[in-house]
């Protein structure tokens, strides 16, 4: 009995970590059992108008955001890479300041937490691509150049397994000494590498993508496509997926990449030539330096499975632009 | 002994006190709390400073637990005895063998200086001076164009090798992997690999003529000649000028590629004319040691074609005579090159490759298996006699295409009664008779991996009765009817007829050793090894009738042998009554039903091993309690019968492990799994309990209690009572969230869903269920109440199978973590016609498309395997290029997962842990001690390899202790104390004397039978039983087919080695439940292997990870008293 009662003083202070919203989930009444964590929920989106061009300078008081239909109260708002604002009650921002206002954001907000994006490469090099390879990390090396100067990005290759060539730093010259020592390997798992990577995203605050440069075939993960993709819909980390002409070929594989692409608000691109490759980057560029990122601790809930999320943009010009961002998500079970 | 001279000197401590100290001390340590022992001594030493007996007290107790700071303690030790006019002797002597084991020659120099001014006469009168290893006649260098590095990445070779490893590992790789069979024409052509090895030779050649010769490629500044020259070779060229713009891009994808691949510092290079600095990068050719010269391995053509790394790669079979030659002992090398031709050898490169690792010359005769009087048998099988080595091993390589040399290595490996019982000349004739048959080709060296599996197998776990005779299982007449009848099919053709006439156990002995040769499925041995296994534990072996019975049921059930073999408590009866079972199931026409009554059976058996593993279940209840869990299901027709079967398992396991009437099934279910845990309160036990339920959440199962509560009210709706919501609720809504395969599959995706269809069906059958409506509609009818009872079998089925996945979850357990129906989605009865329910778990869909995500399909007997296997590739290489270690990983996995910890005693962590204490200071103390050097090469020798223990001696004559330890495993640590324990006074008193009062204090716990079972790994493929042991085998090499697990399976070093890292860390034995996992990940992720035999490679990654965790821990808690 005792031991019951050391389980849940563990489960206890792992509630107190998590945050706010946190219930107890459990199926018997002897023992507590796992505890849905709501955490506070980070949603990147893009707005376009109906040429595709990226629409900017919108305001918190422009959008409303809807889990399940329950609207929600903004904490942080960010554009692009510009400095984090607090919302206020009356909906007007104010900088969020190192070690002041920071805390009054709530618990999991770090002044320079969501300035700038943290960026995990994953670059295929198995056998599939033997023939592209340098090509692909030719232009790896330019996209981590060209990113903007607040980001931060890490560089993980596969094959079979996962290497983490340069752990998430600032500085874009470790980045590249990682990539440029990346060496071939053999059978190639995609999706195993996906999920490792996205493991690696999730602990790390703020915004995140995962930007994967693959061929497309798997022929040794263990784990299901979309199982990976939920993981990324959950943790609000968007895919971005840049592959080859001969991935489009397949069906299988191009439809995979574009389910999981679009389910987490990131992109796909099927690039035939190396220049393709490169625009695809600049493309992928874009899209962080054009995106907004706000924070919300949600409201009462009573669902714990899929939370649908849905972002309006009030008023009139709503009709005419087009929100791209992740459809829901699944409140963490702490695991 | 030293206390007592202490006493007398010191004075100052009255001997009461002493002894009531080290009483407190032992107490201490006797309950597993060596922390608070180290404290208490850190105490008495503050308390009385330069006290010699508190002082030899922390010292020793530092010293027996492997402390770091053991060297210092005896340092002060030796301080105060100076001081006092104590006598030094011991003191330094013990001193002088830290100092070698720490790899301080200066210290041990001094050390052994007091040594011997103290009267000290058995370490020899200096510390050997080091040598280059490769210093001598039988060394030379070649060189490799550019530098190691970048060649053993192109190549595929560890950076940690030593460097007169690099042409043997070149050469397996090359043999292994270089070529392959060309389309063409007959003959080889090179694979991608060498090709690619072969095309940086070249590009390094053009790079080391860049570096000229001051053997560096300098570029002053971004516009210099050289640049756009080394560019050229590199594969780039500059996009943009010269400046911050400048970036590297590829030109020419072939140079790029060799470029990247081999680790040309690009990105160092861009920096460097991005700044406009000088960019200076070391270039030349690398000198590799070479065993005797190039010219001895060289034909004359070969000698004037180039250099000698040209004509190595391009010539497989000279790789495979440098690789067979390397694994020679040094002298025995040595003779055979002075006596054979190299052309000659080079004609059995490939037997020498395999089976020459045994070859062993002493006192100028090759030693043979079975000694002396075995030599006359061997001489006339070999043609040549032993007591001319040269001529006897030239003729062993060439004999019978190389049968006669694998027999040979086969009876080397192993020792004792066995090795005894096969060399008595008539049977080493007749057996080898039977291994060689009509026709020798092809022979078992031929294939790249070994292909003498079943012979290696067969004489390693051949076992003898009390009389000398073979064991043969049940009786002869058995095996002569499987031969004669064959119900499975003719095994051979002159077997069936010679068995007609068999009468006596060497009879069916010879006919394994006849089919061991075959190169198709061996099925009499494995019958064989399966039953003879089960007979190994059994007071009384297996009635005749139940081994015929077991024999000719092993093609469909065999797989469930190693379940009988959990204990030897179970009858012959209820090994009868459960094949009878298993065959009753497969009657059970619904495929529903059948995959969910095996599914919850095999969860319950399941259950009963793990519970007996860990003492849960007394061993005198084993058989009661398998017949209680099984007999229930005798009676399955349909569903409800699958759910009573399954809750009344759970009960009578609930009840056979003394559980509380009242208490929650789900809550104990997972005290049990975590582990008996006397207190349960241990970090460690709740720690377990976490991670199952977290795997348990992941899954989304129904609680037991959950089920149990339902169908209690469904019977108590049946008498009446009204229904309750919140019983049916707590169901109903873990199924809703069930869900299928994510959804958002294509038509294209399912379609490629080629096996499962029952799983799936199985997870969309209870995502229909909607128990709500179901009891609505029921209305209180008992009838239709019992029918819904039977819908909560297959959610019952799951959470019973999900517990096991839980217990042997792998850390990190990324699939259960991501797949929430991985435990719903295994398939019990695989593909259709291939009836895989009761056949060994395996791992299946791996790599999308052809699945949405892996699964396990067949039985739960391998489970802990499989979902190593299927987990492996999440672990990640902590080492650029490193990969998983295929071969080896899952059963390194399983072995930290199958066995727990909880009887472990604390006498018996440190019983063990002091044995590769003791077995290093015996090696340290060879290192200066010519008689015991002898001694103990001699037994290691029994467990490693002739060139490898020779090696070691060598090593230690050359006073080099840190390297001689790296190639000695802990295992064969632990296994040469034993001996030389066994064997008289030799080594360290001190260390040794603790390991005998151990003994002697509590014989019945402190024995080499229990550390076996506490701190073996299991062996399912060797010994057919999933119940740790230590066999202290040599290691196995690489194998074929299913036998790639018994190498697995032959390393035992690793929980041995973490005992004593956890006693180093004085840790309660308790916590290796939650250590030996991490570390066990920690050490697959730091291996960075060549080779499917690199040993070596496994065993710098262990002590990698020990260490670290060592030092970690002095860190954080340096030795009190010492600071």
């Amino acid at each position: 009995m005792n031991s019951l009662r050391k389980v849940w003083a563990l489960g206890l202070s792992l509630s107190l970590f998590a945050g706010a919203g946190v219930y107890l989930w459990a199926q018997d009444s002897n023992r507590p059992t796992f505890r849905v964590k709501v955490d506070m929920v980070v949603l990147g989106f893009t707005v376009t108008d109906s040429k595709g061009r990226y629409v900017n300078g919108l305001k918190p008081s422009d959008f409303r955001i809807l889990e399940d239909g329950i609207a929600q109260k903004l904490n942080t708002f960010a554009e692009g890479n510009k400095p984090v604002m607090q919302v206020m009650e009356d909906g007007t921002m104010k900088p969020l300041n190192p070690g002041g206002d920071a805390e009054k954001a709530g618990p999991d907000v770090k002044s320079d937490a969501f300035v700038g994006t943290n960026v995990f490469v994953l670059f295929d090099t198995s056998n599939y691509m033997y023939r592209g390879f340098v090509y692909a990390s030719d232009a790896i090396a330019d996209f981590v150049r060209g990113l903007d100067r607040a980001d931060s990005v890490a560089v993980y290759t596969f094959s079979r397994n996962l290497t983490r060539a340069a752990d998430l730093t600032k500085d874009r010259n470790n980045a590249i000494l990682g990539l440029r020592k990346a060496v071939a390997g053999d059978d190639s798992a995609l999706y195993n590498g996906l999920l490792l990577t996205l493991r690696d995203a999730a602990k790390v605050p703020g915004r995140k993508v995962v930007i994967v440069f693959s061929n497309g075939p798997d022929n040794a993960s263990m784990v299901a496509p979309d199982d990976v993709r939920a993981v990324a819909e959950d943790e609000g980390i968007p895919i971005y997926v840049i592959s080859t002409a001969e991935a489009s070929r397949d069906a299988i594989s191009s439809g995979v990449f574009k389910r999981i692409a679009t389910r987490t608000g990131g992109k796909a691109y099927f690039a035939k030539t190396w220049q393709k490759q490169v625009e695809a980057f600049e493309s992928i560029r874009e899209d962080l330096g054009n995106s907004y990122t706000v924070t919300y601790y949600p409201q009462t809930n009573p669902n714990d499975g899929f939370r649908k999320i849905s972002v309006e943009i009030v008023g009139d010009i709503g009709k005419k632009y087009r929100v791209r961002a992740r459809p829901g998500y699944r409140p963490s079970r702490g695991f | 002994m030293r206390l007592l001279l202490l006493w007398s000197v010191a004075g100052l401590v009255g001997i009461a006190n002493a002894q009531n100290l080290a009483t407190q001390i032992r107490d201490l340590e006797a309950r597993g709390n060596s922390r608070a022992a180290r404290d208490l001594l850190a105490e008495a030493v503050r308390n009385a400073p330069g006290d010699p007996v508190s002082l030899t007290f922390q010292a020793e107790f530092l010293d027996r637990h492997g402390d770091p700071a053991a060297r210092e303690a005896y340092a002060k030790l030796l301080g105060s005895l100076e001081k006092s006019g104590g006598d030094r002797k011991q003191t330094a002597r013990r001193l002088v063998l830290l100092d070698l084991l720490h790899g301080d020659r200066a210290a041990a120099t001094r050390h052994l200086a007091i040594y011997r001014n103290a009267g000290g006469q058995d370490l020899g009168t200096a510390i050997p001076e080091a040598k280059p290893r490769t210093a001598g006649q039988e060394w030379t260098t070649i060189d490799i164009p550019g530098p190691l590095r970048s060649f053993n990445r192109m190549a595929a070779l560890s950076p940690d090798l030593p460097s007169e490893e690099i042409l043997p590992a070149l050469a397996r790789n090359v043999v292994t992997n270089g070529y392959q069979a060309a389309n063409s024409a007959e003959g080889l052509e090179q694979t991608e690999f060498l090709k690619l090895v072969v095309r940086y030779l070249a590009q390094a050649r053009e790079l080391a003529k860049l570096a000229g010769e001051a053997r560096k490629i300098q570029i002053d500044q971004c516009e210099s000649a050289l640049t756009g020259d080394l560019l050229k070779v590199l594969g780039y060229r500059m996009r943009g000028a010269c400046g911050a713009e400048v970036v590297l891009e590829t030109v020419n994808a072939s140079r790029a590629f060799l470029t990247i691949d081999s680790g040309f510092p690009l990105a160092e290079l861009e920096t460097a004319l991005r700044s406009n600095r000088p960019f200076s990068y070391a270039y030349g050719s690398t000198s590799v040691p070479i065993l005797y010269n190039a010219e001895y391995w060289l034909g004359a053509k070969e000698k004037v074609q180039g250099e000698f790394i040209d004509a190595f790669l391009s010539d497989p079979q000279l790789c495979r005579l440098y690789l067979g030659v390397s694994k020679l002992d040094r002298e025995t090398a040595d003779i055979m090159k002075a006596k054979i031709p190299v052309v000659r050898l080079k004609a059995f490169s490939h037997v020498l490759d395999f089976f020459g690792g045994m070859f062993y010359i002493r006192d100028g005769k090759a030693v043979v298996p079975g000694g002396p009087k075995a030599e006359a048998i061997w001489a006339e099988l070999a043609g040549a006699p032993p007591s001319d080595p040269a001529a006897f091993f030239e003729r062993l390589v060439a004999k019978d295409d190389g049968w006669l040399c694998s027999y040979f290595d086969s009876i080397s490996r192993i020792s004792g009664p066995v090795q005894e019982f096969l060399t008595q000349p008539a049977r080493l004739r007749r057996y080898y008779g039977a291994v060689k048959g009509r026709l020798t080709s092809p022979g078992p060296a031929r294939p790249v991996f070994r292909a003498n599996t079943d012979l290696l197998l067969l004489t390693t776990r051949l076992r003898l009765e009390a009389d000398g005779s073979a064991h043969v299982p049940g009786n002869v007449e058995i095996w002569k009817n499987l031969f004669v009848k064959h119900p499975h099919g003719k095994y051979d053709g002159k077997l069936t007829k010679s068995a007609v006439g068999w009468k006596e156990s060497d009879d069916v002995i010879e006919a394994l050793f006849a089919l061991s040769r075959k190169a198709v499925e061996n099925e009499p041995l494995r019958i064989y090894m399966a039953l003879s296994d089960m007979n190994r534990r059994r007071a009384k072996p297996l009635l005749p009738a139940t081994v015929d019975r077991l024999a000719r049921e092993y093609r469909v059930f065999g797989a469930q042998y190693p379940v009988l073999n959990e204990t030897p408590r179970l009858t012959d009866e209820t090994i009868l009554a459960y094949l009878d079972l298993l065959t009753a199931e497969a009657s059970i026409r619904d495929q529903g039903v059948r995959a969910d009554a095996a599914g919850t059976l095999q969860a319950l058996v399941s259950f009963w091993q793990i519970f007996l593993r860990q003492g849960s279940i007394p061993e005198a209840d084993a058989d009661k309690v398998f017949n209680q869990i099984t007999a229930p299901f005798a009676k399955v027709k349909a569903e409800r019968d699958v759910f009573a079967a399954g809750m009344d398992g759970v009960k009578a396991l609930l009840a056979a492990t003394k559980s509380r009437p009242d208490v929650s099934p789900q809550d104990r279910m997972l005290d049990l799994l975590a582990g008996f845990d006397a207190e349960m309160e241990s970090e460690a036990h709740i720690s377990l309990v976490q991670d199952l339920m977290k795997v348990f959440e992941a899954q989304r199962l129904v609680s037991l209690k959950a089920l149990s509560d339902l169908a209690d009210h469904l019977d108590a709706i049946g008498k009446g009572a009204k229904v309750d919501p919140a019983i049916v609720a707590r169901v109903a809504q873990r199924l809703a969230d069930v869900q299928l395969p994510r959804a958002g599959l294509s038509g294209v995706e399912k379609n490629s869903l080629v096996f499962g269809y029952y799983a799936e069906r199985h997870i969309e059958n209870q995502r229909k269920l909607n128990l709500r409506a179901a009891i609505e509609r029921a209305a209180g009818n008992p009838e239709r109440l019992a029918e819904i009872k039977g819908s909560l079998a297959p959610l019952l089925r799951d959470t019973l199978v999900g517990l096991n996945y839980a217990h042997y979850a792998p850390p990190g357990a990324q699939i259960l973590y991501t797949n929430p129906i991985f435990v719903r989605s295994h398939d019990f009865l695989g593909m259709q016609g291939a009836n895989q329910t009761w056949r060994q778990t395996e791992v299946v869909g791996t790599g999308w498309p052809a699945s949405a995500g892996g699964r396990l399909v067949g039985s739960l007997v391998s489970l802990s395997y499989a979902l190593a296997e299927a987990e492996q590739n999440f672990l990640i290489p902590s080492r650029e290029q490193a990969l998983i270690w295929g071969d080896l990983v899952p059963q390194m996995v399983q072995s930290a997962k199958v066995p727990r910890y909880w009887e472990v005693t604390p006498n018996q962590m440190h019983f063990t842990a002091l044995h590769l204490r003791y077995a290093d200071a015996l090696l340290a103390e060879a290192a200066l001690n010519e008689p015991l050097r002898t001694l103990v090469v001699e037994t290691l020798q029994q467990q490693a390899p002739p060139a490898r223990a020779r090696y070691v001696g060598r090593l230690l004559a050359e006073g080099e202790l840190g390297k001689a330890l790296e190639n000695v495993t802990p295992a064969e640590s632990f296994v040469l104390a034993m001996r030389l324990l066994a064997a008289g006074d030799y080594g360290d008193k001190d260390l040794a004397g603790e390991i005998r009062r151990l003994a002697k204090a509590a014989p019945e716990v402190v024995n080499y039978a229990s550390i076996s079972r506490l701190f073996g790994s299991p062996k399912p493929t060797l010994t057919n039983s999933y119940l740790p042991e230590l066999l202290y085998l040599r290691t196995f090499p690489t194998l074929m087919g299913y036998s790639s697990r018994v190498m697995a399976e032959s390393w035992e070093s690793s929980a041995l080695y973490y005992a004593s890292i956890a006693n180093a860390l004085y840790m309660n034995p308790g916590q290796l439940n939650v250590v030996i996992p991490e570390w066990t990940r920690s050490t697959v992720e730091r291996i960075f292997a060549t080779h499917l035999e690199d040993w070596p490679a496994l065993l710098r990654s262990l002590r990698q990870v020990g260490q670290e965790a060592v030092n970690k821990s002095a860190k954080v808690a340096p030795a009190a008293g010492l600071e």
